[in-house]
């Protein structure tokens, strides 16, 4: 399980390939990367913002992540999470799943998505010409979120 | 002192110097706190009473507004999160 947290830009490329060298131990790799949009809709961001509550928000990323290793018998998880000030373009968050079978490795990789996206301490705040703006979490998120809690 | 953490939103509202504060007379829990807080500070109050609130006590999730709080401990509010 490796989970952390960085304000500094990272190569999710990298840091794949990194977390899956030499493991021989699963048959399939699943990642997925979240990157900054230049649009929310029909409103311009040029910056994102994200705020965390430090030691808490690695412990409870960590929680969620060895929760969905364990359910889906994943060997090994890696999630990268961009705080502080975000350009578009930019990676913002970046889980992968290693797994016997594919079938896991998408699922747990999904499943932790939807979990970040409503429980993570994490706090995301879009600023552009037209303002700033903090964003929660929508209902299609909680609704994810209760799916995957029942398995999907 | 205890220390007060605004995380989000709730830190745009509250103002500076609230950080560490001394435990304020007739404050000995986590409701207290939020009484004496929404009393003294009324944009973190109306802020923090419009939108679900959870709070960390030295880094443990608080179940109860009944908790007792006491000299050196860390509390956090923490508006809804939106990570991912």
């Amino acid at each position: 399980m490796r989970v952390r947290i960085t304000a500094e830009a990272f190569d999710p490329q990298a840091e794949v390939a990194a977390f899956a060298a030499g493991r021989d131990d699963a048959g399939a790799l699943v990642s997925f990367v979240g990157t900054c949009r230049a649009k929310t809709g029909d409103v311009a961001v040029e910056e994102l913002r994200i705020d965390h509550y430090p030691g808490f928000s690695e412990k409870e990323i960590a929680r969620l992540a060895e929760e969905t290793a364990k359910r889906f018998a994943c060997p090994d998880l890696l999630v990268v999470h961009r705080v502080g000030s975000i350009r578009p373009g930019e990676a913002i968050v970046l889980v992968a799943a290693l797994s016997i079978h594919r079938a896991d490795a998408f699922k747990a990789v999904e499943t932790l998505m939807d979990y970040l996206k409503t429980d993570a301490p994490l706090w995301k705040k879009e600023s552009g010409p037209q303002g700033a703006r903090w964003i929660e979490p929508r209902s299609e998120d909680h609704a994810r979120r209760a799916k995957a809690e029942e398995g999907l | 002192m205890i220390h007060l953490v605004f995380l989000g939103k709730f830190g745009d509202v509250a103002p500076a110097g609230l950080g560490e504060i001394a435990l304020p007379d007739g404050v000995g829990t986590l409701g207290e706190l939020n009484h004496w807080l929404a009393e003294r500070e009324p944009l973190l109050g109306q802020a923090m009473a419009a939108t679900p609130t959870r709070m960390i006590v030295n880094q443990c999730v608080a179940h109860d507004l009944s908790q007792a709080i006491a000299d050196g401990d860390e509390i956090a509010f923490l508006p809804p999160m939106s990570g991912g």
